[in-house]
């Protein structure tokens, strides 16, 4: 937010200098125009052979001079706005990182010749999976990709999101219609009628919509008990010339941010069911790498000094980044909490006798001939007792 | 440090690069003009100190009321172009901050689902970069029309560099000639020998056609201010005027290979680039191998314990993901294979006497469902009273 802020400021102070200054040249402009205009008028009004009288001479001599003057005024006040937005790029070098590509030496490698026919794939499998096909198509055929399928079983999932973020969520019914009984614990058919409900309620008067809550509420009263009255209230505030609902209720009667949460649920419920990854390998993989960006940054920024510098630019990811709640862990992954490093086929998880956890190189360390001692626990046992355990 | 201060450098950058060319163009036209109408208010001055008639003054009148008003055009002109952009700046500027805005918010489904909207607007912007710099231009278009980001991307900036290129392709040099001393001084400090390849391309263009001596003459009016370092380039290029147009002499068939013109627009390709945005690549390879990177993991390269959801299991960029070493990792972090919940105190891990660990909320769901546990991985079958606790530290 500071570095936006920070930008903004002089943004502004540049726009605003800027704005003034066009409108003062526009009337400086304008009155010379008019001046000069009204000066030959009156000089147009002297017989054309006469010379001009002393004080008209001194006349035109004055106005010509003067705007010329104030013409030159206005270049010189434009010249001064120079240090307005030069100090706009400063701020922009300042509050942004400009080399962010510096903490990824190797980023060039995916433009490589080799590698980079397999990103333009995954981004034309990218766009024909959002439903963009004329979009792919024209990628496609400008890239020249290969291997890519146009068809993606995900694209009828996205259909029926993009309606439901529309604000029309009669597809995405029909289709938990059909899938009821995997769905019957879940909150997204639930989610759908509501949506429907408020629809019909903006669109054709409360009183369809009470009909139609009347129609599909109650199978879900018992589970969703609250945000059924929520619902049924925030129709009070669906009448034309209601006051403005209070701030529980905004969210509720917002058409396009409710429709776009229902979107999001129905995509992350639909996929999930139709065993699909909820976003493209190409979406997931930049999100997490928009991650990692910072966080690696923020490491640069402690190492000041050359040499620590040095050793890593040659190292490969040198930490953990959290990846978020919905971005992260795919797959199992046993850091041995002896050793501190991932375990591997050769060095797997093993579970001693007490339940605890550890890998086999540490267990082999800690083990005293047939007596090994629990480093958590004060169980004391065999290390053949131990048994490999598999994560995945 | 958070994502945009890492990410968005040169989403303000660039527009801002446009903002400073322009205010300078406008400073250009300002003094001209201004110029102008001091030259007529010389001569009006002239005019006057010489006692001229009146209809002579009211001509001169008459011309400098002409030259203002053509100023009063061309400085708007200018000064709203100059305008237009640093809208642009702020309107990018606006984006960036709702997604500081929502950071700075609690955690709510309704900020959940704004934010992932914002990331998603953020992959297209990336996209439309890619596309833009690779050359893709017709796509780029359309998806900044599908997106509707005309403002947030840099079509509208990458317009002149499309036409230049088209130029290219079909053989003409003008525009990008026009495009090289506009921006002279930038290209200089970058040491871009961008025109002197056009140059030498109409050179060769000239010996093509056989017109030698009007190549002579071409080359005696651009090589001569060369700089010392071109020298042995164009000394490789004046001697293709002794070789005939089938040649098999090199360097001088390499020379006479229409194959140039495609290297010509690879090149101004990639000195636009560096001059909007320095020294960088785009945002998206770079994001893009880093979660690479970040989810990486030996589980990704074996059939058996790939994800639909990992982006690094699948093809095509399972393939890259290959290439990269695996994440670091010092802590554990389990997820449960049947229904891909995190393993942590509110579902616990538990082994099957087959030392497989599932979660606990999983391996119930499957009791109340066949009244069994069935190892999906060994096929196995084994009551609840069997199935152990781990812990892992």
């Amino acid at each position: 937010m500071d570095s936006c802020l920070g930008v903004e400021q002089d943004l502004d102070k540049a726009i605003s200098k800027l704005f003034g200054l066009s409108e003062h040249a526009d009337r400086i402009l304008q009155d010379a125009v008019q001046q000069i205009q009204d000066l030959k008028n009156e000089i147009a009004n002297i017989p054309p052979d006469t010379p001009l009288t002393e004080g008209q001479a001194q006349i035109v001599k004055e106005t010509t001079q003067r705007i010329k003057e104030a013409l030159q005024h206005l270049a010189t006040d434009h010249r001064d706005l120079h240090a307005s937005v030069s100090r706009v790029g400063k701020s922009i070098d300042r509050h942004f990182i400009a080399d962010y590509a510096s903490v990824a030496p190797k980023a060039e490698s995916f433009m490589s010749d080799t590698n980079r026919p397999i990103v333009e794939q995954a981004i034309a499998e990218h766009l024909y999976r959002q439903g963009l096909e004329e979009v792919a198509d024209e990628f496609v055929a400008e890239a020249g990709v290969t291997g890519v399928e146009r068809r993606s079983a995900f694209v009828s999932v996205e259909r029926i999101a993009a309606a439901l973020a529309a604000g029309n969520a009669l597809p995405a019914l029909r289709w938990t219609e059909k899938m009821s009984h995997d769905l019957r614990n879940d909150d997204l058919p639930f989610t759908l009628h509501t949506v429907h409900a408020l629809k019909l309620a903006r669109e054709e008067g409360v009183v369809s919509a009470i009909e139609y809550a009347r129609a599909h509420f109650p199978r879900h009263a018992a589970r969703h008990e609250q945000q059924l009255q929520r619902a049924v209230c925030a129709l009070a505030w669906c009448a034309k010339d209601a006051p403005p609902p209070p701030k529980q209720y905004e969210h509720l009667l917002n058409a396009k941010a409710l429709g776009a949460e229902a979107a999001e649920m129905f995509i992350t419920v639909a996929c999930s069911l139709l065993n699909l990854s909820p976003c493209s390998a190409l979406g997931g993989a930049v999100r997490a790498g928009c991650r990692v960006l910072p966080a690696l940054h923020d490491m640069r920024a402690k190492m000041t000094q050359p040499r620590v510098r040095a050793a890593y630019t040659t190292a490969d990811l040198p930490l953990e980044v959290d990846l978020g709640e919905d971005g992260g862990a795919h797959h199992s992954v046993f850091a041995c909490p002896i050793l501190r490093q991932q375990a591997s086929e050769q060095n797997p998880p093993m579970r001693l006798l007490c339940g605890h956890v550890i890998s086999r190189d540490a267990l082999n360390k800690l083990a005293q001939g047939v007596k090994l001692k629990c480093p958590y626990c004060p169980m004391e046992q065999s290390p053949s007792e131990a048994r490999q355990i598999y994560f995945s | 440090m958070n994502e945009i201060k890492s990410l968005e450098h040169p989403t303000l950058k660039v527009p801002y690069e446009v903002f400073n060319k322009r205010y300078r163009a406008a400073q250009k036209v300002l003094d001209i003009e201004a110029r102008q109408v001091a030259n007529s208010v010389t001569e009006i001055d002239g005019g006057v100190a010489k006692q001229a008639k009146a209809g002579e003054i009211d001509n001169l009148l008459g011309g400098m009321v002409e030259k203002l008003i053509s100023m009063k055009r061309k400085a708007s002109e200018a000064i709203s172009e100059e305008l237009q952009v640093a809208y642009v700046c702020k309107k990018r500027l606006d984006h960036l901050k709702e997604h500081a805005t929502l950071l700075n918010e609690p955690t709510s489904p309704q900020v959940r689902t704004a934010m992932n909207q914002w990331r998603k607007v953020r992959l297209d912007r990336m996209l439309v970069d890619y596309f833009l710099r690779s050359g893709y231009y017709s796509c780029a278009n359309k998806l900044a029309a599908a997106a509707d980001l005309r403002d947030l991307t840099n079509v509208d900036i990458y317009q002149a560099a499309m036409e230049v290129e088209a130029g290219l392709a079909a053989r003409r040099t003008a525009r990008c000639l026009q495009w090289c001393a506009d921006n002279k001084t930038k290209l200089r400090k970058i040491n871009s020998d961008m025109e002197f390849n056009i140059r030498v391309q109409e050179f060769v263009e000239l010996v093509r056609a056989e017109r030698r001596l009007d190549a002579v003459r071409y080359a005696r009016r651009h090589f001569s201010t060369l700089e010392p370092a071109q020298l042995p380039a164009l000394q490789r290029c004046m001697g293709l005027l002794a070789f005939p147009l089938d040649t098999e002499v090199e360097p001088y068939q390499r020379l006479l290979d229409p194959g140039r013109w495609e290297a010509l627009v690879t090149q101004f390709r990639s000195a636009h680039s560096r001059l909007l945005a320095p020294a960088a690549p785009p945002p998206l390879p770079v994001a893009l191998q880093l979660g690479l990177r970040a989810a990486n993991t030996p589980q990704c390269h074996q059939d058996s314990t790939r994800v639909a959801s990992c982006p690094a299991c699948q093809p095509p960029l399972n393939a890259l993901a290959r290439t990269l070493p695996h994440a670091h990792c010092t802590r554990s972090r389990l997820v449960c294979r049947l229904s891909r919940a995190p393993l942590n105190e509110h579902n616990q891990p538990l082994l099957l006497p087959n030392g497989q660990v599932y979660g606990e909320k999983a391996l119930k769901e499957m009791m109340k469902e066949h009244g069994a546990i069935i190892c999906p991985k060994t096929k196995e079958v084994f009551c609840m009273k069997r199935v152990e606790k781990v812990y892992i530290m």
